[in-house]
């Protein structure tokens, strides 16, 4: 089985685990511990391979060019933590069998289980430091799951989401970290890396690589500042505690540390950082430790210390201290898992975890009070117990460190301190619940549990005390290979046993012992007078209150934040775009020189003087009038823009001044029609003009005259250019013979530049259909239902001739009669004049566009004067099929020449000549305009009706307080 | 190698599937959805041809020239497939074919002339990323943003009509700022095809320089509007919220269209030599910090998923423009890849957006929801902790939606964090990186952070808060899009490798540009009747 075999073997497993029935959970608990038992299998069997110092390497190519291959590299020191993954592992999915209760759907607990597993396996075996950061967030993220895995409780969401959030930020500092290395290295690779240990220290670059990769450590080993974590992720089912919270997730910190241990260590950064970390969580840990009331918070707060402690040792720089290091994680994941696992048990038999509550359990449950008595006297470092020999490690590296004096000295008396406070919280584990006087008020009757539930914890603690016993032989070998490679390859000189004889070492542990059972019966007398039941001093500095509300403020800050520097209003969001456009605009010429150009400039004659400043004062007119008399501004717009029109033809535009002229007639009819549904002017006559609104108009009139000067400017700056390089000449030259007209402005629109014009008629048509699918769902508002203000204001002796569109029946009568029947009889010169329009265009001023508007302009006549149901009721106009037909035989024209060979919308002119007519020039062109006028036609009615529709249609009376179907 | 005709299939197919569906009138829904479904399926099929077909044509030789209406160059409208163009088809091809078929869940009945809009837009969308003709592009930035208004305003109802007028607003006015520009430009060049204007450039007198960069920048301004970078995006969260979810989910691809304009312009005008050379480089990579920032904040404040997925999209625009900004072709390559995952994963957690609403779970919660409470011994409560069972439905509701979130925060191992490590890794590339390196990792690494933070929560209050969960009722149709959009980033993680090297194909095509502008003014209308032949510019 190849290592990406034994990689994939647990995500198999998930997978398979995922589609089980969710409720068999002895078949589950036996396929997931198989799967850990085979990989355990294999990874033991790797020993050979690995034991004086080889490494296996296996490469798959992923994305070489980001320098990010899978490699899977196993060395001593990643086999050494793939034991414990894969051996606690299986241990724990047999404990977890009756762990869970039957009516658990413990499939989702053992498919995430196995894919930890894997993601954990994933970064011991990482041979890539990116593949690295991949699944150490991978199993962030899968340990979210778990911890969640009782989400309906409060607590087990946000442990959760803290565990996530802390360590998922670590894993981005993380890849930070790995980023700036892989710059300073040239590579991802472990191997290169772990080569370039003198480039990367004296790198500039060092210390925010070392930095961000210690963030990234920290949070994941629950380090002072970031350990607030862990105690929350204690809501996660005990199983996942004992696998994740001792063994494995919390470990990947200090297995980064380790690994990168020859490539970082040996700075005083590194000093600094790790060991002020390390020391503060050990010291603090332990002492918070001591004052918990739940087991399994008990234990958390003592991971935390001892994951401290670890820190400690690989920050003090010497390679012996590395070791302890090394060795300190084997033991503390042994005694740390199988306490997990005898507080499971003690939670599972009596209902409770409370210290308080718990006596005496050693008469009912001798057999786990046994083994959780020894587990906590490994963890409180008594003598012939793994986590003595660690700890005599630790305690000599303190005593013989040289360094700056305040470390010297300070060091061991922290050490000693620390190792009091263990033996207190130890005793608190281990003494306070299983002897006394037998609790009586327990929720459930405690008995031993099954006896393959304990099997798990018998076997590490039978570990725990073959090592303690017999260091050399049982663990030495081991412990060589693990720690060859953390240190470097040479491993320094150290001496594995029990008695080291009588030294500083040795009284500290004995001082650690006899004060932490005097400090445990110091501290039992003042809880049972009901004193000291709370951490005392650190109660206040408490991390996951700060966190919580932290992520609240902040919640509320980017809510202001983002409040200040955008807008919901419309007003406020234009300002912004037009603002920023003239700073832009100003800010890209400054530095290149700025002028105007110098074309020959044309008189002005008194007259186009005078047409202008008529045209302004429309303009300005109209803006003024907007708010105030929507008519009036509505007329006056028009007046802006037949001004513009009469410009066109002063300046030799016949085809733009015809266009605009049409365009100005359908619009304003338009926004005439529109103008009746419009809902009255909000006009609140108490409210004065404050201060405030002065300086806003001000700001407003100030950019808005500066918009303007820059356009008038940037047009007089274009109008005044001779254009070298334009290619408008080739234009002139080539509609003719080429294109086939003469009109080289219908030329441009239905040959040179049809692709535009398509794209064009299609904005048309979907703006119209736009404006009937939304229009569609009006309802106005109730004010503008009835008859309009101007009718009512008449006295009811006067007979109106307007038309009322919803009294059926009716028809224009009295004086409307006269324009009605005008409008009826203009009906076909119209069509003549737009057919006429339609075929010249190609030659003389017209084209499809204007021709589609005279017969639009014809139609909305009728409309106006005759009456919505009058006209609808005489012509069939469907404008929706205008549309579609139009848009179809504009592209069928494009696709025509596509069918002879030629790309889309090349034009072809026909010649040919017919008896009578005589010779005929049949442009393909002429069909696309067609469509053209098709569209036009359309889409103006199809705007038209919309509106129209409106005064016919029955209206519901408008629910109160409710949307039309709200989304 | 010609590709012909192909190139403007992805344009007329559209155009005429919307004439079509307007002709088969609201009655025959079973043919219109056939007709919009598979003519968005051909869609697909054209561009991944396309794709496929520029990548196997080399790297200097890989462009595709489209003379409408048979005129050369500056004369006539060009369309132009490279790479870029052919990625970007391919998109919009995926993302169309799940919108089309998820709208057919339903969400089609909602309004009239759903299915020729979708079809108008896809063309406008289409056209925008083909078109070689500055005028052209505004031509298609008008289709497509006409229906879009439709599309916005599909389904009626008082949010989305109050933030629909302000985005048309909004729109409208950035259309007559790229009308301004773009008439300043082509009175100083007096041209209009990109390719033109870029080969003159350098020659542009001195004189003449300072209005024509004023037009840049007006047009700028125009695209950086629909990119939605701060302080020119208030229009976005409203419009994309209050939007129907298979457009929403289109939408997804609408800001990409500004980002497009923006890497395509920018590095075909000012990447080659020449005195505007760098020319508003530092404006936009100033830009898209403040936009990432801002986004980052929307993140941070944002309870309900649909926002939540709106400034998502706001990220990763300020990303593509701060990467933009850099102005190497490595980093754009980086960028490239960040883009096509990023719009994959967006569209999804849109779609995801309704369907995990349909749980019966108010995304809309108050701030107290988030407010601590006292802390209290675990086991308080003495009730035997029994897990609760996930629905299937939900359960693979959940699923899809932690790939999306992973792929959006850029969380691995899929490719969110793939392209966030190119992207960093790309940056820090530089011999000594410059300051704007480091602001784009920490703001990257910052706003992943902040993604990971607001989704969790978002997850949370949607899938694991207390009280049973009713399995929602979702159809096949709506499951296909959501699945297919998420494989397709699964398929990005696994070829990331060949998908790179495309993107740095692109990227390098693009830093150079010499090759694109000769094949666009080197190609020769097909001689005809009255055409005799090849000739030059007068």
């Amino acid at each position: 089985m190849s290592l990406f075999a034994l990689l994939l073997l647990p995500f198999a497993g998930s997978l398979l685990t995922a589609v089980l029935p969710t409720r068999a959970r002895t078949a589950l608990a036996a396929c997931a511990g198989l799967v850990a038992a085979v990989a355990a299998a294999r990874v033991v069997s790797l020993y050979p391979q690995i034991r004086d110092g080889g490494v296996i390497r296996e490469t798959v190519s992923w994305v070489p060019s980001l320098g990010l291959d899978l490699t899977l590299r196993v060395d001593g020191f990643a086999w050494m933590f793939a034991l414990l993954v894969t051996v606690i592992g299986a241990l724990v999915c047999l404990y977890a069998r009756y762990y869970m209760s039957p009516d658990d759907p413990v499939a989702r607990f053992y498919a995430f289980f196995l894919a930890f597993m894997g993601a954990m396996l994933g970064v011991v075996f990482s041979g890539n430091l990116v593949q690295l950061v991949v699944f150490w967030e991978l199993t962030s993220v899968v340990s979210f799951l778990l911890i969640g895995y009782w989400h309906h409780h409060v607590d087990a969401r946000r442990g959760a989401r803290m565990a996530l959030t802390v360590t998922g930020a670590g894993g981005l500092a993380l890849l930070g970290g790995v980023l700036v290395l892989g710059h300073i290295v040239g590579s991802y690779d472990l191997d290169v890396v772990l080569g370039s240990g003198a480039l990367i220290r004296s790198h500039a670059l060092y210390p925010v690589a070392l930095v961000l990769v210690v963030v990234g450590a920290l949070t994941k080993s629950a380090q002072f500042p970031f350990h607030f974590w862990l105690p929350r992720a204690m809501a996660a089912p005990t199983p996942v505690s004992a696998y994740l919270h001792s063994a494995t997730m919390v470990k990947a910190g200090v297995f980064l540390l380790a690994r990168l241990w020859p490539v970082l260590s040996g700075t005083e950064w590194w000093f600094w950082l790790l060991c002020g970390a390390g020391a503060s969580t050990l010291l603090l840990g332990a002492f918070i430790a001591m004052f918990q009331n739940d087991l399994k918070r008990v234990l958390a707060f003592s991971t935390i210390s001892h994951l401290g402690l670890i820190t400690l040792l690989f920050g003090l720089n010497s390679p012996l201290a590395a070791v302890a290091g090394v060795f300190h994680i084997m033991n503390h994941a042994t005694f740390k898992a199988s306490l997990f696992m005898a507080a499971g048990i003690v939670d599972h038999e009596t209902g409770t975890r409370d210290i308080r509550r718990l006596n005496g359990l050693m008469r009912s449950m001798p057999r786990t009070g046994t083994l959780a008595l020894v587990a906590s006297g490994a963890m409180a470092g008594v003598p012939l117990l793994n986590g003595f020999l660690s700890k005599e490690m630790f305690f000599a590296e303190a005593v013989f460190l040289t360094a700056h004096p305040t470390v010297e000295v300070g060091l061991p008396l922290l050490a000693t301190l620390a190792g009091v406070f263990a033996v207190v919280y130890s005793l608190r584990f281990g003494y306070e619940i299983f002897f006394g006087e037998p609790s009586t008020d327990l929720p459930r009757h405690p008995e031993e549990p099954p006896g393959w539930m304990l099997k798990p914890v018998e076997l590490l603690v039978v570990a725990c005390l073959v090592v303690g016993v017999a260091p050399s032989i049982s663990i030495g070998p081991l412990l060589a290979a693990a720690a060859r490679p953390v240190v470097g390859g040479d491993l320094p000189e150290y001496h594995l046993a029990v008695w080291h004889g009588f030294g500083a070492p040795l009284v500290m542990s004995l001082l650690a012992i006899v004060g932490g059972v005097v400090g445990y019966l110091w501290l039992r007398s003042h809880q049972r007078s009901g004193r000291l039941n709370e951490t005392p001093f650190f109660e206040r500095f408490n991390g996951r209150r700060l966190f919580e509300s932290g992520l609240v403020t902040a919640t509320r800050l980017a809510r202001r934040a983002l409040r200040l520097v955008s807008s919901r209003r419309l007003q406020a969001q234009m300002f912004t775009i037009i603002g920023v456009a003239i700073l832009l605009a100003l800010l890209a010429a400054r530095g290149v020189p700025l002028v105007w150009g110098d074309r020959e400039r044309l008189p002005a004659s008194h007259e186009f003087v005078l047409l202008w400043v008529i045209g302004m004062v429309c303009a300005v007119g109209a803006a003024v009038m907007a708010k105030f008399h929507r008519l009036v501004a509505t007329t006056l717009m028009g007046g802006a823009g037949l001004v513009t029109a009469l410009t066109f033809l002063w300046f030799s535009a016949p085809d733009l001044a015809l266009t605009q002229l049409v365009v100005e007639v359908v619009t304003t009819i338009l926004f005439l029609l529109g103008l009746r549904w419009l809902p009255m002017r909000l006009h609140d006559p108490s409210r004065r003009t404050t201060m405030r609104d002065r300086v806003r108009r001000g700001r407003d009139l100030l950019l808005a005259v500066g918009a303007g000067a820059g356009l008038a400017a940037l047009s007089y700056a274009l109008l005044t250019r001779p254009a070298p390089q334009s290619i408008s000449p080739f234009f002139l030259d080539r509609a003719l013979p080429e294109g086939g007209g003469t009109n080289v402005v219908n030329v441009m629109l239905v040959d040179f530049r049809a692709f535009d014009t398509i794209g064009e008629i299609t904005v048309l048509g979907a703006v119209a259909l736009t404006v009937y699918a939304l229009l569609r769902r009006f309802r106005p508002p109730a004010e503008s239902i009835g008859r309009p203000q101007q009718q009512r204001v008449l006295p009811s002796d006067v007979v109106t001739d307007l038309v009322k569109p919803r009294a059926t029946g009716e028809r224009a009568g009295g004086y409307m009669m006269v324009p009605a029947t005008i409008a009826r009889l203009l009906l076909p010169f119209s069509f003549v004049v737009a057919a006429h329009f339609l075929l010249r265009g190609h030659n003389e001023p017209g084209g499809g566009f204007v021709a589609g508007l005279v017969v639009a302009i014809a139609y909305l006549t009728q409309y106006v004067f005759s009456g919505t149901r009058w006209a609808e009721g005489r012509a069939h106009l469907l404008p929706p099929r205008w549309i579609a037909v139009g848009l179809l035989l504009a592209a069928t024209t494009g696709l025509g020449a596509v069918a002879v060979g030629y790309p889309f919308l090349t034009s072809h002119t026909a010649h040919f000549t017919l008896p009578l007519v005589g010779e005929v020039h049949l442009p393909s062109a002429m069909f696309f305009d067609l469509g053209v006028f098709a569209v036009v036609v359309g889409a103006t009615l199809l705007i038209l009706t919309a509106l129209a529709h409106q005064s016919i249609r029955a209206h519901r009376p408008p629910a109160p307080n409710k949307r039309t179907e709200a989304s | 190698m010609s590709l012909g005709h192909l190139v403007a299939v992805p344009v007329v197919l559209p155009l005429v599937t919307a004439a079509l569906l307007v002709l088969l009138g609201e009655k025959r829904r079973r043919a219109r959805t056939l007709l919009n479904v598979g003519a968005t399926l051909a869609g697909l099929a054209v561009a991944a041809t396309l794709l496929w077909r520029i990548d196997a044509g080399g790297v200097p030789g890989a462009i595709g020239v489209y003379l409408g209406s048979n005129w050369e160059a500056p004369f006539g409208v060009v369309l132009v497939a490279d790479r870029l163009t052919a990625l970007m088809l391919a998109l919009v091809g995926v993302v169309g074919f799940g919108v089309a078929l998820y709208a057919e869940a339903g969400w089609h009945r909602a309004g009239v002339y759903f299915h020729p809009l979708f079809q108008i837009q896809l063309m406008g969308l289409n056209g925008a990323f083909l078109t070689g003709d500055l005028f052209n592009l505004f031509v298609f930035f008008e289709v497509m943003l006409a229906a879009s208004y439709g599309l916005q305003l599909h389904g009626s109802g008082g949010p989305r009509v109050a933030s629909g007028l302000h985005y048309i607003a909004v729109n409208l006015l950035a259309s007559s700022l790229f009308l301004v520009g773009l008439a300043t430009i082509y009175g100083v060049m007096g041209t209009l095809t990109m390719a033109d204007i870029a080969a003159k450039l350098p020659s542009v007198p001195a004189d003449d320089r300072g209005l024509l960069h004023a037009g840049m920048a007006i047009l700028a301004v125009a695209f950086l509007v629909k990119a939605a970078t701060w302080p020119l995006n208030a229009w976005l969260v409203p419009a994309y919220t209050a939007a129907s979810a298979p457009i929403a989910a289109l939408f997804a691809l609408m800001t990409k269209v500004g980002v497009y304009v923006l890497v395509r312009l920018w590095t075909l005008f000012f990447s080659h030599g020449g005195p505007s050379d760098d020319f508003g480089g530092p404006v936009l990579l100033c830009g898209g910090l403040a936009t990432v920032v801002f986004g980052a904040l929307g993140l941070l404040s944002s309870l309900s998923l649909g926002r939540i997925a709106a400034f998502s999209i706001v990220v990763s625009s300020g990303t593509l423009l701060s990467a933009l900004g850099m102005g190497t072709a490595a980093v754009t390559s980086a960028a490239l890849f960040y883009l096509v995952s990023a719009t994959l994963a967006v569209s999804a957690l849109f779609l995801l957006v309704e369907l995990v609403g349909r749980m019966g779970v108010d995304g809309q919660g108050r701030l107290s929801d988030v407010e601590p409470g006292e802390d209290t011994n675990l086991d308080d409560e003495e009730v035997p902790l029994v897990g609760r069972a996930f629905p299937v439905s939900i359960a693979l509701l959940g699923l899809a939606f932690v790939c999306a979130a992973l792929i959006v925060a850029g969380l691995p191992p899929l490719a969110g964090f793939l392209a966030k490590v190119a992207l960093l890794s790309a940056v820090l590339q530089a011999e000594a990186p410059t300051a704007g390196a480091w602001w784009i990792l920490a703001l990257l690494l910052l706003s992943g952070f902040v993604a990971t933070l607001s989704l969790s929560r978002a997850g949370i209050r949607h899938f694991w808060s207390t009280g049973n969960r009713l399995p929602p009722d979702v159809k096949l149709v709506e499951a296909v899009p959501v699945v297919a959009l998420l494989g397709a980033c699964v398929l990005l993680t696994v070829y990331a490798e060949p998908v790179l090297r495309f993107t740095g194909a692109t990227a390098s095509g693009l830093h150079a540009p010499g090759a694109y502008i000769e094949a666009v003014l080197t190609t020769k209308p097909r001689p005809g009747p009255t055409r005799p032949g090849p000739e030059g510019a007068p």
